[in-house]
This record gives C-alpha cells, sequence and structure tokens, in this order.
C-alpha cells in the first residue's frame, strides 16, 4: 500500500526540500577547474547552451557558452544557478524503502534488492491482474534516448499498453493541431527568422519568464522595425512596450483569432495564391468566421473593438511575420482549437516557409519537443509513428524484433491513468521524471489515487512530492550525470554531454530501467551499453517516419551545434525551416511542402466551446495558472536551490487593485482561494498588471498553497490537455487555521541545507558545512 | 592589463525583462563572489511590470571617488572606476549617498563599500561581464562598437547625463532612440514622470461579484 | 604652495621637531642614544615628517575634513559621551585591534591580516624606543644575572638574564618576524591564486608592501641567527642589509599603503557621525518619501559637493535630497521617456530579397 510516510514535517527534515547556495570550491575564487563541459541547461524548451565548471566530481560553477549559436551566452536565472542542484543535501544516494519507522519514513536499501523488490512486485501484479496492470509514468525532461527507451520498456518488456507523459500537460494540444494542420508536429521555423519578422505576434505566452532567451530575439525584431503584438490576460514584461497588448479574457484565444480571420478576409489582407496552390479547406472556414464581427469578437474576448481592428491591420497587411504561442492558449478544453485558430491565421496570410516568416508553439519542458517524438506517450511509435497504425507498428516491431501483435495498444493520457488507478485497473505504477501530485490537476484526487496504489516505484534524484508515495525509490541521474540528445524548441537536436558520475549508488536512468528489465527476466532488447548505442536503434526505428532522425549522429551535432529534424541521410544537413517551397517530405513525396498526401496545409474550421467551468454567483472569478521565472514545473529542482527560492519564495495570488478593493485585501495579506475542487492559501499581490476579472496564481508548489488544489482536471477531447488557464473560483481572506497551516508551510520549505561539498572547501577540506544564505 | 578598448557597455533598461539573470550571475563573478553588485529595482510593482537594471556607468570624473573621505575609490587608466580599496574604505557610505546614479553598496558586516567593477577579472582578459553576457533581453550589452551599431539599427547611444544642473559623463553609454534630439539624457527631469495608467481601465469587474 | 600645503608642513616640521626634542629628551641629551641606529633614527624622524605631511593634507580634503570635524563633535555630543566611548572602544577593540571586518570577509585573510598587523606592530613597539634611546638596559656594576629597564632615562625594574621574560623580551623582534611571515605567507597565497585579486591588485599598492615586509623579517632573522648559531658571521653585511630595508620602509611609509594604518581610525569616527546623525533624525527621499539616511549626512554632502565644484542643484532643492533606489529608477524613467516620444518606423530593407539582417 503507498502512503505518505509520517507527517511532511518528518520528510521535510530528512530528504528537503532544503535551500541549497553556494559554499566551499562554489565560493572560492581560488580555485580552477579541471574543466569546461559543453553542455545545455536542463530547465526549458530553449535548452541554452552552457559551459559547467567541473572539479572533483562537483559542477563548482558555470560559464556564459557564446558559441552555442541559440542563446550566445545568454542564460535565465535557473541557468545561472542550475549548478547547485548537485551536490545536494537532498539527493539520494541510495534506494529508499518505506519504512514507517525510519527518520522520514524510508529506510536506505543496497541497489540490487531494491530493483529485485519492484521487479518481483510488478511481476507478481501483472501475472494477477494482467500486463495492464502496470502504469508507467514518464517524462519530456529526460532525454530522447531515455524516452526513446521508457517506450521501448513498457511496450516491449512490460508488454502494458499504460504509459504516457507529462508532456501531456505542455506541448499535446500544439503537437494535435500541428498534425492537424501541418502533418508534423515540429516549430515551422528556426528562431533566427524572428528578427525579420514584421509582425511578431505572441498569444498565451508570457516569454519573459517561461521562454526568456526569446526575448531577444523579438527584441531584435522591433529593433529591425518589427511591430509586437502581446496577448495575454496579464500585462507580461512583453506586453508592458509591446506596440500592441490585447488583454484578452481566459480561454477565449480562438474567437480573437476568428476575428481577426474575419477582418483579413473582410479586407482581403489574403495570400490568395498561397490558399490556392498550398492549402485546403479555406472556402469552410471562411463561412465558419463569417459571424465574428468585431462587435461580437469583442463581446466575446473581452477585448476593445479598437485594438481587434489594430490587431487585423497589423497582421494583415505585415509583409512577414512570426506566430508564436504558448499554454496559455494551449491549457485549454478546446487548445487543439485555439492553436488551430492561430495556424489558420497563419496560412490565411501565406507567411510560412519562407525566411522571416514563420510559426511556433514555444515548448515547455527541457525535450518537451523530442520527448514527443518517440514513443513514450500513450499512441505513439518512435519517429513520430502511430501505436494504431498497422504500418507503423510493423515497422517498429521489426527494429525491436519483436511480432507487430505482441505490442499493446494504444493507452490513455496520465490523468486518465489517474482514473483507471480509482477503477482498480491499474495496480501498479512506475514512475520517472514526473511529479503528478504536484503538476496534475485537482491533486487532492491524485494524492489519493497515488495511496491506493498497490505498489508504486519511483525513481528520482530527489524525494519529490510524489516519490513521498512510493513504496521503493530507484536512484537516479541527474541531468549532469548522463549524456544524450534533446530536441530544443526549434526542432533543432542537441548534444548534453556528461560531467559527473552519479553519486554514491545512483545510477543513469537507463541502466536502471535496464536492470529492472533483466531482473523481470525479459531482457529482450533492453541490453545497450550506452546512450549511444540507444540512440542508432532510435536512429533506425524513427527511418522513414516524420520524425526522422535517422541521419543524426552524435558527431554531426557537435560539429553542426545541433541538428534539426527531419534528417533522413548521413549527408542531409537537417531542416531548419520547414514546409519551404518544394521541399520533399515522406507523406507528400514531392507532391508539396506540406506532410499529407497532395502536400497541402488544411484550414481547420476550429470550433470555440467555452471554459469547461463558467464564472457564476458562488465562483465569480476566473482562475489562470502559470509560471514564475525562477522556478521550473514543479519544483523538485528549483525549489531547492536557495538564489532560485530567494529570487520568488512563495507563490502569490495576483490580484488587481479593482477587485482586492471589492473583496476588501490588501497587498501581502494571506487569502484562500477556492473551486469547487479544493483550497489552496496564499498571499495576495495587489497590481494592476492582470484583469480585474481574474487572478492568477503560479503552480510550483506542492503544499497548501498548491494551486493544482484548486485547478480542474476537465481536458481537451482531443490532446486530453488540462484547462490550467481558466477555471471558476472565489477569492476571500483567509482563516486564521488556514494562515497559520500555509505560514507553516512556507517556513518549512525554507530551511537551508547542511551542504554536502563533494570538493573541498575554501579551506581545502573535505568537510560537512552549513550552508549560508549569502548577504 | 585594462579592458580592451575596442569593447563597450551599453544599457537600454527598456528591453529589461526583470528576469534578475543578471543579479544571480553577477555574484558568480570572481571580483565579488558570492555578491550581487548590479541593481535591479521594479519602479513600482503595484503599478506596473517595469524594471531598471543599474550596473555602474564608470563616469569620466566619479562623484562618488571625490566625495570619498578615505581616497578610497580608484579609477584606472581604461575607465573603469574600481570598487573601495579595501585597506582605505572606512565605510562611511559617502559615495552610496552621492553616485548619481545610485550604484554603490555598502556592505556593513564587512565594513566595505562595494560596488560593480564591470566584473574586472572578466572584462580585462577580454570576456564579457557575467550580466551582459547572460542578460536574455539585451538590456545589458557588452561589445564592440560595430557590433551595436549592426545590431541596434534604431538606436543611438548617448553618455552625458543631467542632474539637475551638472552633467555627468561615463564610460557605459544607454541606448536612445535614433531619432531623439536630446544630447544628454535629463535624468532629474523624471522626477515628473507620471505612474503607468491602468491597462485594464476599460475592462469593468463581472457581474457576479 | 597652497594654504593647505602650507599648514601641512608646518605640522609636519612641528611634529618632527616635537618628536626630535622627546628624542633628546628620552636618551638624556643623547646619553644613551645607541650611535649604531642613528640611520634608524634619522629615517624615523623623515618619515614622522612625510607622514604628518600627508596626514594633514588629506584631512584638509574637503570630505575628509568635514568628516574629521564632525567625528569630534559627534563623540562629545551632549549626552551622548558614554554611549560614544562605549561604542568607541567596541570598534577599537573588535575593528581595529582584533580585525573582526576583515575576519567578516574571509577567515584567511582576516587571520593574515591580524598576523601582518600584530606583528608590524610588534616590532615598532619594540624598535623605536630602541632607536630613540628612550629605553635601554643597564648592567648594575657586580650584578651578573640580571639588567635593569631603563626609561627615558629612569631605572625601573629588574629584568633576570635567564628569565623567560628576559628570553621573551630580547627575542621579541623574532617572534614579530614570525608573525609577520606567517601572515604574508597567507596573503601572498590569495595575491597568487585568487582570481579577483589578480585582476584588481597593482604591484605598488598591494606587492610591495608585502616583499618590503618580508624583506625586513627575512634579513632580520638572519640577523639573529648569525649573532645565536653562526658565531656572528656576516654580522655586518646583514645588518647594513637590514638597515637598508628598514629605512627603505620607513621612508616610503607616507606614500604608500601602509598609510592606511593612520587613515583607519576614521572607520571608528565614520560610524560615530552615522549612528549620532541617526538619531538625529534620517533624511526622507523627495521622491518616494521613504527614510534613507541620517538628514546631517545629507547636508553634508551636499555641501562637500558644492565644495568640490558639482552642481547638482535642482530647481527646486537638491539631487542629494533623493535616495539612491529613486536615483536608479530616474534612469530607467528618463530613457523610457525618450523611448515613448519615439516616432520610428522603419522599413524592413532585408525582406526585399536579403536574408536575416
Amino acid at each position: 500500500m503507498s502512503q505518505t510516510p509520517q507527517t511532511p514535517l518528518e520528510i521535510q527534515d530528512r530528504f528537503g526540500p532544503h535551500l541549497n547556495y553556494a559554499v566551499g570550491a562554489r565560493l572560492a575564487t581560488e580555485v580552477e577547474p579541471e574543466r569546461l563541459v559543453a553542455t545545455h541547461c536542463c530547465f526549458c524548451g530553449q535548452q541554452c547552451g552552457v559551459h559547467l565548471k567541473v572539479r572533483h566530481n562537483q559542477v563548482i560553477g558555470f560559464e556564459p557558452r557564446e558559441d552555442f549559436p541559440f542563446n550566445r551566452g545568454m542564460l535565465c536565472p535557473k541557468g545561472v544557478k542550475r549548478y547547485l542542484q548537485g551536490a545536494h543535501p537532498d539527493r539520494i544516494q541510495t534506494a529508499l524503502q518505506r519504512d514507517p519507522d525510519a527518520p522520514g519514513g524510508f529506510r536506505p536499501l543496497p541497489y540490487s534488492e531494491a530493483i529485485r523488490r519492484v521487479a518481483s512486485e510488478f511481476d507478481r501484479i501483472q501475472s494477477t491482474f494482467g500486463p495492464d496492470a502496470i502504469g508507467v509514468l514518464s517524462g519530456a525532461s529526460l532525454t530522447t534516448e531515455k524516452t526513446y527507451l521508457m517506450g521501448k520498456f513498457a511496450r516491449v518488456c512490460l508488454k502494458t499498453r499504460h504509459i504516457d507523459y507529462n508532456g501531456r500537460l505542455c506541448m499535446v494540444s500544439a503537437a494535435a493541431a500541428n498534425k492537424m494542420a501541418f502533418g508534423i508536429d515540429r516549430a515551422a521555423n528556426p528562431w533566427s527568422d524572428i528578427p525579420g519578422a514584421e509582425v511578431v505576434w505572441v498569444s498565451g505566452a508570457n516569454v519573459a519568464e517561461c521562454a526568456p532567451i526569446t526575448t531577444n530575439y523579438i527584441w531584435q525584431a522591433r529593433e529591425n522595425g518589427g511591430k509586437v503584438v502581446v496577448v495575454d490576460p496579464r500585462l507580461t514584461p512583453l506586453a508592458r512596450t509591446a506596440d500592441l497588448y490585447l488583454p484578452i479574457k481566459p480561454g477565449r484565444d480562438l474567437l480573437l483569432f476568428h476575428g481577426v480571420l474575419h477582418l483579413m478576409i473582410q479586407h482581403d489582407w489574403l495570400d490568395h495564391d498561397f490558399i490556392r496552390q498550398h492549402t485546403v479547406g479555406f472556402e469552410a472556414l471562411a463561412e465558419h468566421v463569417r459571424p465574428w464581427t468585431p462587435a461580437r469578437t469583442a463581446e466575446a474576448t473581452g477585448l476593445p473593438e479598437k485594438k481587434i481592428r489594430q490587431a487585423a491591420e497589423l497582421w494583415g497587411t505585415a509583409r512577414s511575420s512570426f506566430l508564436l504561442h504558448a499554454r496559455g492558449i494551449e491549457h485549454s478544453t478546446h487548445g487543439v482549437q485555439n492553436c488551430l485558430g492561430a495556424i489558420n491565421m497563419v496560412l490565411a496570410s501565406g507567411r510560412i516557409g519562407r525566411p522571416h516568416c514563420g510559426y511556433a508553439t514555444i515548448t515547455g519542458q527541457a525535450n518537451g519537443q523530442g520527448g514527443r517524438e518517440h514513443g513514450q506517450k500513450a499512441d505513439q511509435l518512435p519517429g513520430g509513428r502511430d501505436l494504431a497504425n498497422p504500418e507503423h507498428r510493423a515497422h517498429v516491431a521489426k527494429v525491436w524484433g519483436v511480432a507487430p501483435e505482441s505490442l499493446p495498444p494504444p493507452g490513455v493520457d496520465c490523468y486518465e491513468m489517474m482514473r483507471r488507478v480509482e477503477t482498480g485497473q491499474i495496480k501498479g505504477l512506475l514512475s520517472i521524471c514526473f511529479n503528478p501530485k504536484v503538476s496534475l490537476p485537482d491533486s487532492t484526487f491524485v494524492a489519493r489515487m497515488l495511496d491506493k496504489l498497490e505498489f508504486f516505484a519511483a525513481i528520482d534524484f530527489f524525494v519529490s512530492e510524489t516519490a513521498q508515495h512510493a513504496d521503493v525509490i530507484l536512484p537516479g541521474s541527474l541531468h549532469e550525470e548522463d549524456e544524450g540528445t534533446v530536441t530544443q524548441v526549434e526542432g533543432r537536436v542537441i548534444k548534453i554531454n556528461q560531467a559527473l558520475d552519479p553519486p554514491g549508488e545512483a545510477r543513469q536512468d537507463w541502466r536502471i530501467i535496464q536492470d529492472l528489465a533483466q531482473a523481470l527476466g525479459r531482457p529482450h532488447g533492453m541490453t545497450f551499453h550506452s546512450p549511444r548505442e540507444i540512440f542508432d536503434e532510435l536512429r533506425q526505428a524513427s527511418a522513414g517516419g516524420v520524425a526522422d532522425y535517422s541521419g543524426i549522429t552524435y558527431e554531426k551535432i557537435e560539429a553542426q551545434n545541433g541538428v534539426f529534424w527531419p534528417c533522413p541521410a548521413e549527408d542531409h544537413p537537417g531542416t531548419p525551416r520547414l514546409f519551404e517551397e518544394g521541399s520533399w517530405n515522406p507523406v507528400a513525396k514531392g507532391a508539396g511542402p506540406f506532410y499529407f498526401p497532395d502536400g497541402k496545409a488544411r484550414f481547420q474550421a476550429a470550433l470555440y466551446t467555452p471554459p469547461a467551468e463558467e464564472v457564476d454567483r458562488d465562483y465569480p472569478l476566473m482562475l489562470t495558472s502559470g509560471r514564475v521565472i525562477s522556478h521550473f514545473l514543479s519544483g523538485t529542482q528549483t525549489r531547492r536551490i536557495g538564489p532560485l527560492v530567494d529570487q520568488y519564495p512563495e507563490p502569490r495570488l495576483e490580484l488587481h487593485p479593482r477587485l482586492a478593493e471589492k473583496l476588501g485585501i490588501e497587498d501581502g495579506e494571506w487569502v484562500s482561494v477556492e473551486s469547487r475542487r479544493g483550497l489552496a492559501t496564499l498571499r495576495a499581490q495587489v497590481v494592476t498588471t492582470i484583469r480585474p476579472d481574474t487572478v492568477f496564481v503560479p503552480y510550483h508548489w506542492g503544499d497548501r498553497r498548491s494551486i493544482n488544489r484548486v485547478t480542474h482536471a476537465a481536458q481537451d477531447p482531443i490532446s486530453k490537455i488540462p484547462e490550467y488557464k481558466v477555471c471558476a473560483v472565489r477569492v476571500r481572506r483567509a482563516s486564521t487555521e488556514e494562515r497559520e497551516a500555509a505560514e507553516a508551510d512556507t517556513r518549512s520549505s525554507m530551511q537551508i541545507g547542511a551542504t554536502r561539498a563533494a570538493g573541498e572547501t575554501a579551506l581545502g577540506s573535505g568537510r560537512l558545512g552549513q550552508g549560508v544564505r549569502p548577504s | 592589463m585594462s579592458v580592451p578598448e575596442r569593447f563597450g557597455f551599453y544599457l537600454d533598461p527598456n528591453r529589461c525583462i526583470g528576469c534578475r539573470s543578471c543579479v544571480q550571475a553577477c555574484s558568480e563573478c570572481d571580483t565579488h563572489k558570492g555578491h550581487a553588485m548590479i541593481h535591479l529595482d521594479f519602479v513600482d510593482r503595484a503599478h506596473s511590470i517595469q524594471t531598471v537594471p543599474m550596473v555602474c556607468m564608470h563616469c569620466d570624473s566619479p562623484t562618488c571617488a571625490e566625495v570619498c573621505p578615505a581616497d578610497a575609490i580608484k579609477r584606472t587608466e581604461d575607465g573603469v572606476v574600481q570598487s573601495a580599496r579595501k585597506p582605505r574604505c572606512i565605510a562611511c557610505s559617502n559615495c552610496v549617498l552621492a553616485c548619481p546614479f545610485g550604484v554603490p553598496k555598502m556592505n556593513s558586516s564587512f565594513d566595505l563599500m562595494m560596488k560593480c567593477d564591470m566584473c574586472y577579472d572578466r572584462s580585462q582578459a577580454g570576456k564579457k561581464p557575467m550580466c551582459a553576457a547572460v542578460c536574455p533581453s539585451g538590456a545589458l550589452f557588452f561589445g564592440t562598437r560595430e557590433e551595436v551599431a549592426s545590431l541596434r539599427p534604431r538606436s543611438r547611444i548617448l553618455d552625458r547625463f543631467e542632474f539637475g544642473a551638472q552633467t555627468i559623463t561615463t564610460k557605459v553609454k544607454l541606448m536612445v532612440p535614433r531619432d531623439s534630439t536630446e544630447l544628454q539624457v535629463d535624468v532629474t527631469g523624471a522626477l515628473e514622470a507620471v505612474p503607468e495608467e491602468d491597462p485594464f481601465e476599460e475592462i469593468a469587474l463581472e457581474g457576479f461579484l | 604652495m597652497s594654504r593647505e600645503e602650507k599648514t601641512a608642513n608646518i605640522w609636519g616640521a612641528g611634529v618632527c621637531l616635537g618628536l626630535g626634542a622627546l628624542v633628546l629628551a628620552g636618551s638624556r641629551a643623547l646619553h644613551d642614544f645607541d650611535a649604531v641606529l642613528l640611520g634608524y633614527a634619522l629615517a624615523t624622524l623623515t618619515a614622522t615628517f612625510g607622514l604628518t605631511r600627508r596626514y594633514l593634507m588629506w584631512i584638509q580634503r574637503p570630505p575628509t575634513a568635514l568628516f574629521w570635524r564632525r567625528g569630534w563633535q559627534s563623540l562629545f555630543r551632549r549626552g551622548l559621551l558614554g554611549r560614544n566611548l562605549l561604542a568607541a572602544g567596541r570598534r577599537i577593540v573588535g575593528d581595529l585591534a582584533l580585525n573582526g571586518f576583515i575576519f567578516r570577509r574571509g577567515a584567511r585573510r582576516g587571520l593574515a591580516h591580524l598576523l601582518i598587523m600584530w606583528g608590524c606592530l610588534l616590532a615598532a613597539a619594540i624598535t623605536f624606543p630602541l632607536v630613540f634611546g628612550w629605553i635601554h638596559f643597564e648592567t648594575p656594576s657586580g650584578a651578573l644575572d640580571h639588567y635593569t629597564v631603563v626609561v627615558f632615562g629612569f631605572p625601573t625594574f629588574p629584568l633576570p638574564v635567564d628569565s623567560i621574560p628576559a628570553f621573551l623580551v630580547f627575542h621579541g623582534l623574532v617572534w614579530s618576524a614570525f608573525l609577520v611571515l606567517a601572515g604574508i605567507s597567507l596573503a601572498f597565497q590569495r595575491r597568487v591564486l585568487d582570481h579577483g585579486a589578480a585582476a584588481t591588485q597593482r604591484f605598488s599598492e598591494d606587492l610591495l608592501p608585502l616583499i618590503l615586509l618580508f624583506a625586513i623579517s627575512v634579513t632580520g632573522l638572519m640577523l639573529s641567527a648569525s649573532y645565536t648559531w653562526m658565531k656572528g658571521q656576516a654580522y655586518e653585511f646583514l645588518a647594513i642589509l637590514h638597515a637598508l630595508t628598514v629605512i627603505g620602509t620607513l621612508l616610503w611609509l607616507p606614500y604608500g599603503k601602509f598609510f592606511h594604518l593612520f587613515q583607519r581610525p576614521a572607520q571608528v569616527a565614520a560610524a560615530l557621525y552615522r549612528e549620532v546623525a541617526t538619531m538625529e533624525g534620517e533624511a526622507c527621499c523627495r521622491r518616494c518619501s521613504e527614510p534613507y539616511a541620517p538628514g546631517t549626512q545629507v547636508r553634508d554632502l551636499a555641501d562637500v559637493e558644492q565644495r568640490l565644484g558639482y552642481r547638482y542643484e535642482l530647481p527646486e532643492g537638491h539631487y542629494q535630497e533623493v535616495c539612491p533606489r529613486c536615483r536608479r529608477l530616474l534612469f530607467g524613467l528618463a530613457q523610457a521617456r525618450l523611448w515613448s516620444r519615439a516616432t520610428l518606423v522603419d522599413p524592413m530593407p532585408h525582406l526585399d530579397g536579403g536574408e536575416n539582417p
């Protein structure tokens, strides 16, 4: 029976989060690193290049990496302080087994014993309840090699249909829309096309905080004379000086796209040649958007009509443009439709597949792109192939040396897997690189489901909130302890290089998975000796698919500073820009630039549905959630890095002063935000930079301040992405008990860790010192 | 060693997104490790998201040095105004209060003024100062004049600043609009600047409240 | 010669003459003066002139003069003398004597400074009285087992020859050399290895003083070694060498890093000034209305700036009345104002066929 052991405070004492600060060699100014490892940041999808300074198997600092063309040395605060995640007092260095009598509820377990224990439990559950009774949760911050191996492990070794990944919370709406409209799911352009765009349109993307490096590309466009249009319910740093800011009501983005298209048609701001030659479905779409007059659009989106007209004119008359969107429009029960609306605007303008003319979703996770291409998604096989497609199954089965019919059918999304825990279809769970207790909506339900499991094994490097529920925790590897590839936001495949060896009994994740396969007595196809070997098999498995990696090698990545897929042959340089006139792809086979048999893109008459939960008398406000710059996703890493916590120590509820006045709430006061699912207590931040009918809370925390206790688990019918960006809530001053509980959580999340300095200190000796918060 | 002449430091606060990369990276430089010298302030968070990064402007005739009773602040031949000489600084805070740009910081535990020194260990070796190396918005830029000219076609540089009746010229340059006619930046003129207007003025609270 | 220079010269000469008089008095009209040490004595007198002169030049600079005046005023502020003496005493012991503020910058750093400082002070405390003939040791007739310590010509107490105190006293310079050398080795290590120090240090300011102290200590120790173990071999040569290093250092004293020894007490004055001024009332920023500094210091600074030739006066009031944070904000706001007025509309020339700009 999985359950959180002990009280949260005891777990916190033993396993953190504790704040890590620079001490010893990391603070010394006379220490020379042994080497500089050229690699990338472990956090977001932009994958900035960075040099890690390594000494005595510890990362002691960083050096800007100006040779990597995407960021040319630039980094956000997370990239600067990422090095503090290593040599961390909370780092798991042995396997752990639940033991209510042990401090913090876990006792160390020899690695081999832990593997045997997990294997025997999985075996028992599968032989009793069938192969599908084991679920696998994986993540998009893993290297592509690992994501490929996770998919193969689930399908070939466990033979379960139940595998899905946390990209379900990020990229799936855009992915589905891209496949429906273009036949391929990838940013259509490299970022180098942004600076030449006359209009950069940003919808639902807080670029400054969630994709900071992209800011420079957008400012460069403006510096070159371009105009910036920002659509967001919050006045983001980018919006402050944008040429046009549209403060849209949460969940109504599609209607704005419809409204703009309506005006484009009305004013004939269309590229008729492009529409005729390269698209199908325009007439139906034109009919579909006819009702969306400026007045009606203004009414529905909460925007002034004048601004809609200005936006349409800017977009309609531009000679070049780049449209970017992100979770703001994708985290919606009609997230796919929102993305299709944006794509319609792009296709109607004909501004795609050329220099300075582009479109992209801003991928969230480190390997958000690569992690969704090679088979850890419920319905997918390597190379962007479909698990339901017999031809695709046959190709991959051949590479894997198994019968096509032995591959399980498509499974369900990760949230549905939780529901299947409730119905008893899933009894055992293996998770890696996923912290669903913090990141899934309506998280009290998720916590209950984790407790309901018969057996739960987690692979992790810290005891995350989810791992706290595990029966066995296997000590996995940090980003800098392994090598492999990831595919960043532009579709550029890059190389992560190993800087350290895993400490203690910790293992590289792919070794752990293979050890499990071995212990299960099903080692077939799980005997790789290195990430390179895995990558070489992945190349074969992806060959001929849409996401074709077959021509990419580690050497080529290093030599070219990344290779854009598709790259179907070793002498192929890769494809930075998709959909260029006259380009070839394996689906159209020369018929046209898009990935359909006729080579034409699809206009989709995207259907608007209101958010699953509209405001009413009981819950009169819209809640929208998102990120802050100094934290990443569920915060497992960033909530342990002292300087990042100091930058943004606790979640705050942003609300407009007019609303605050109405509710009698003052800046800094503790408030409770409540929905039909649950309640979170946090402090208010009263600012004029948010719509008065909307409140915002960042989602990186896991305790009583966690906003995912409040959010809604309603999902997009196609992509299954949850509707994080809008649900109905009410806000009031917190009661004394609520406030005290939240204050206790704040205090406990701010403990400074005793730092295990693996290397020497400034005084030249290894020692256990108390970390000090710098002045 | 000194900072190579071809390199300059260019500030464009209007680009700043308040990410604090500069602050985080500043404390990683070996001349002031563990201490962030750069300032990043919200202008008025309750009413705006605007932020201002501030590095030392390295004045040609530094007020901080002149008002220092201990002769602790020196400007090297390359025009970099260095942090207070440790043997001399008496922690009086005159420099902190007198700097027209509000740059020096008093470390009261050390009884020592510390300030941005353009990451002297880096810049004199031809490397970018930490803040300008990492800045994701280009608000802080370190490079050659040619680079600036090609990257910022709609901007020009100004290095004269007006504070009441006093004009100060600096080594660090400010990016201003190409079409502006000002010969110097009227800093104290901004005392009359009005707060940004509420961008949501036109948006009413929903009816259920 | 400027007025300041004249004052400084007069003071320098006066202090120098005063010291000369003390030498005459203390050595009983040179009766107790050791002629071998004449070079040292002359160098010391020269250094005294130089130091006094520089000190006077220093405290006449407008900001320093103000601190000098305000420091004393603050100390004797009515009703605060007791409190001030206590606070100053605490700082003198904690920071000046024990180097607390340097230890807070780094343990090794503090240790290095403490060792060098006390080594030098100890050596000076031994050397100068001997050189000036203020202290000497006499062997009372018939007594072979003890000396009499003569101070300023007055016999004081007997010192048994073979006692531990005698051993400690007669080897005082050896101990101080060890302290200094230990400190120097730590300091040198930092100067060589520390990347920040390597970038900002200068030979004359940071390395030369260490080299001089090293030379003094080593030649001094060699002198001791020569007469203790080597029957005075090369003693003459070493004595001259040692004298040269010491005299050179003394002559350099007013111009180099060691002058900070005489400036450092100002740290106590600065703290007193700010503490007392804070009690008298803080200035509030004319832009944000927040208190940010002692009112007296703000007014004093405005005054000093004016004397230095700055013109930070505003149409209403003085720029010194704006707090540092608001100064930074004004900088950003001033630039933002320029941009909000900009009316740039650029063609995008690269669109007509070119690649990326």
